[in-house]
């Protein structure tokens, strides 16, 4: 009685919170515009791909052909449960307003309504797309059933690996409420580990290209066999199925056991998270103690030269709130993704090719940190001073450009050095130089650009990211900034080492394309500029 | 310390909440009898959340004990129907309308739908937010924020409410329909356990206080005994009472054991 009573509650609130979250996509204009624009290009590629998809199902002829079945059929379960793990650690670990729901009903309610929410989202999210995948192929093949018998497995195993994959993730945040220093070494365990996959990634493509992979090796190690059968029973009744194993059925009869255990561990993990005292509140009040003891004596001093200006003012205490607060700048790690290829690129590159790539990379991550790092969600950041802010004599100009500015005393360093210092590696002087030189107009560029783009569509919501709450800008502000950023960086680069090593001769049509270049980038960035002071000189708290 | 009562709707014996080697309560012990109003005061960070998480049964003491009209607090499936708990902070959801939270609420206390209609209806027109109630909570005020949440705080006829501060940041009308709904709440023999800094607001509403400093009741009775007892005077107001047993406990280390 009470468990159907918990089940009621927990699907009520799962409701409640998948609604909640629908709303919360469709809650601003901006929001439903990326969104738009998201099922824009995943639908379209999707579109495009289904009629390969339909042809696949008409031309399969048995389970066994379809490309690394074992591994993949494998790597579902795991890849589910670590999916649902990684959720519960960044979002659904916690329910909005404890102290109302776990006053209201019981904890299994509350476990099991986040779980349905979760589900809910990612069917939202990755059942539509796959459903219609599967139905494509089904219509090829000629089997309806297929539908039924491929809902049949994938049900149970999906509700198995979340409910786990949530218990998972609750002993885990456990784990960091006992041990806080094991959350913040798993931070950067957890960066350099990505670091790692993404450039073993590009290594692991390239030998699956070339075939220098023992693929088929490989495939039957990373293959559980009762996993691959129990998943092969989706095509029971259809061309494709093979022959009926008892593992199979065993695995499936696993799966709809171990489901209830887990939501009977998860239930009990989840109860002694939530009434166990927050280890958050105590760092915070050790964190509190020891600011206070390392203290800030005296005032704000700005060092010359930028003490000489506002703006310079403004660069510092951006500085060094930023240095005092570093994980404001989380939303960097995006830069990790584009380090893998590169990274590729560096290793096999050639002894002599190595130092002016290394001088490019320096002058383009110098870029990068130069607009990424402050300015691209300047409303949102300034948003809790602006009252003060807005108020003081201090034009708009000075607060802009201090953001500006605190990109720039961040990326040239880097932009500059970076090439100079490849000079041991084998770059000509000449071309390190001219590396460093274009790296710093870049970084200039690149600083003026941000704050503009940044300013078009401010994020003013503090989230959860990479496991630091703070008001990191919006993930469509920084797509868009690195594609117009990177590319216009590339052909900078390209140009300059063509230049410095003597492959461009000067013709008017040369002399063309870098005046349109130069125009275009000193245009968008200067116009860009501007914008974010006319959105500042106009800021309403609307 | 009190003795246990076995009629009382709050019964919290000798609670002690460390946190590593700080201690946040020192040997808590309340006993408050049913249909009382018990203004629970003390400066910040005297450990007054803290008291009310673990009365609430969301947070557990370090030792001592705790029930509420008979039941354990770590009973939480018995103790929910019993108790409603308006923190500081309101737990509205945003994306919600007044109607729309009121009715999710509903549904998660088990109440009947017609029934939680009927008293959402009278609520909502109480607290003059019927115009309101299916706009979203997100564009609401301060005040209708606190108001909407005071409903649902309510809303299942809870026999103990447990209030943080609801009138704070409120403008005089929205905090006096609090403060008659506080009173109305009472008549109706429920318990309510308010917290709060807003002293007038105890000294118009609560039959007893109990003031909480470093960890420890410090004094306790009728608004008019802590004032005698504080010696502030005959004169002196609920805040000199306040002002003198926060700032000088030796003096009046004996006050609650009166």
């Amino acid at each position: 009685m009470s468990l159907r009573r918990d089940v009621r509650h927990g699907l009520r609130i799962g409701r409640a919170e998948f609604v909640r979250s629908l709303r919360g996509y469709a809650s601003e204009t901006r929001r439903i515009v990326g969104l738009l624009l998201l099922l824009l290009f995943f639908g379209g590629n999707l579109l495009v791909s289904l009629p390969v998809v339909y042809v696949a199902g008409q031309s399969a002829q048995s389970v066994t052909e379809i490309p690394f079945f074992g591994p993949v059929a494998t790597a579902i379960p795991v890849v589910l449960t670590l999916l649902a793990t990684f959720r519960t650690l960044e979002r659904i670990g916690r329910v909005e307003h404890e102290s109302l729901v776990l006053t209201t009903v019981h904890p299994r309610a509350v476990v099991v309504g986040l779980i349905t929410a979760e589900v809910g989202r990612i069917a939202l999210w990755f059942g539509l797309p796959f459903a219609v995948v599967a139905a494509t192929f089904t219509a090829g093949l000629g089997a309806p059933s297929l539908l039924v018998t491929a809902t049949a497995v994938v049900v149970p195993l999906a509700c198995c690996t979340t409910v786990w994959g949530y218990a998972v993730g609750i002993a885990v945040l456990r784990g960091f409420e006992r041990l806080p220093g094991v959350r913040r070494t798993l931070k950067v365990v957890g960066f350099v580990a990505m670091v790692g996959v993404v450039l073993v990634s590009q290594s692991v493509g390239r030998s699956l290209a070339d075939g220098s992979l023992p693929v088929d090796t490989l495939a039957a190690t990373l293959t559980f066999g009762p996993l691959a059968d129990f998943l092969a029973l989706a095509f029971v009744g259809t061309p494709l199925a093979r022959p009926f194993s008892v593992a199979a059925v065993a695995t499936l009869a696993a799966i709809v056991a171990l489901t209830p255990v887990g939501l009977v561990v998860a239930t009990r993990q989840a109860s002694a998270l939530w009434f166990a005292d927050r280890a958050s509140g105590r760092d915070r009040d050790s964190a509190a103690t020891v600011a206070k003891a390392d203290g800030s004596p005296g005032g704000f001093s700005t060092p010359k030269p930028l003490s000489a200006t506002k703006g310079g003012h403004v660069a510092w205490g951006l500085l060094v709130r930023g240095v005092r607060h570093p994980q404001k700048f989380t939303h960097l790690v995006m830069l990790v993704f584009f380090l893998g290829p590169l990274g590729t690129t560096i290793v096999q590159s050639s002894a002599d090719g190595l130092g002016p790539i290394l001088a490019a990379s320096g002058a383009g991550l110098g870029t990068y940190l130069a607009g990424a790092t402050f300015g691209l969600n300047p409303l949102g950041d300034d948003r809790p001073q602006f009252p003060m802010l807005l108020l003081t004599p201090t034009a708009p100009r000075a607060l802009v450009r201090g953001r500006v500015l605190a990109g720039v005393i961040l990326g040239v360093p880097v932009a500059a050095a970076l090439p100079l210092a490849t000079v041991a590696l084998g770059t000509s002087p000449l071309s390190a130089v001219a590396f460093a030189l274009v790296g710093v107009l870049m970084c200039l560029a690149a600083a003026a650009f941000a704050v503009g783009i940044g300013a078009a569509y401010p994020i003013y919501e503090e989230r959860e990211f990479w496991g630091a709450t703070t008001v990191v800008p919006s993930t469509l502000v920084l797509m868009g900034f690195m594609f117009v950023v990177g590319p216009g960086t590339v052909i900078g680069l390209v140009a300059t080492w063509f230049g410095v090593t003597g492959h461009l001769s000067a013709t008017p049509l040369l002399a063309g394309g870098l005046g349109l270049y130069l125009l275009v980038t000193g245009g968008v960035s200067y116009g860009s500029y501007r914008y974010a002071i006319r959105r500042y000189r106009t800021y309403t708290f609307d | 310390m009190p003795s246990t009562n076995a009629d009382a709707a709050v019964e919290a014996v000798d609670l002690r909440k460390t946190y590593g080697s700080e201690v946040a309560l020192d040997g808590v012990s309340l006993s408050i009898p049913s249909g009382t109003v018990y203004g629970f005061l003390g400066p910040n960070g005297a450990g007054k959340t803290t008291t009310m998480r673990i009365l609430t049964g969301l947070s557990q003491p370090t030792s001592g004990s705790v029930r509420i009209c008979g039941l354990d607090v770590s009973d939480r499936e018995k103790l929910a129907p019993h108790v409603g708990y308006l923190p500081e902070t309101p737990p509205l959801y945003d994306e919600f309308s007044a109607r729309e939270q009121l009715d999710y609420v509903g549904d998660l206390r088990d109440i009947p739908s017609e029934t939680a209609e009927a008293r959402i209806d009278d609520l909502l027109d109480a607290f003059g937010l019927v115009g309101d109630a299916n706009k979203r909570i997100g564009t609401y005020s301060k005040g209708m924020k606190q108001k909407t949440a005071f409903i649902q705080s309510v809303l299942h006829e809870p026999d103990v409410l447990f209030l943080d501060e609801p009138t704070s940041g409120l403008d005089p009308r929205a905090a006096r329909q609090i403060r008659t709904s506080i009173g109305d709440v009472a008549d109706s023999g429920s318990t309510v356990f308010l917290s709060t800094h807003i002293l007038p607001v105890v000294e118009a509403v609560a039959d007893e206080v109990g003031v909480l400093f470093d960890g420890r009741v410090v004094a306790e009775g009728t608004p008019d005994e802590v004032k005698s007892r504080a010696q502030t005077g005959g004169e002196g107001s609920l805040e000199d009472a306040f002002l003198a047993v926060t700032s000088d406990e030796t003096r009046l280390s004996g006050v609650a054991d009166e």
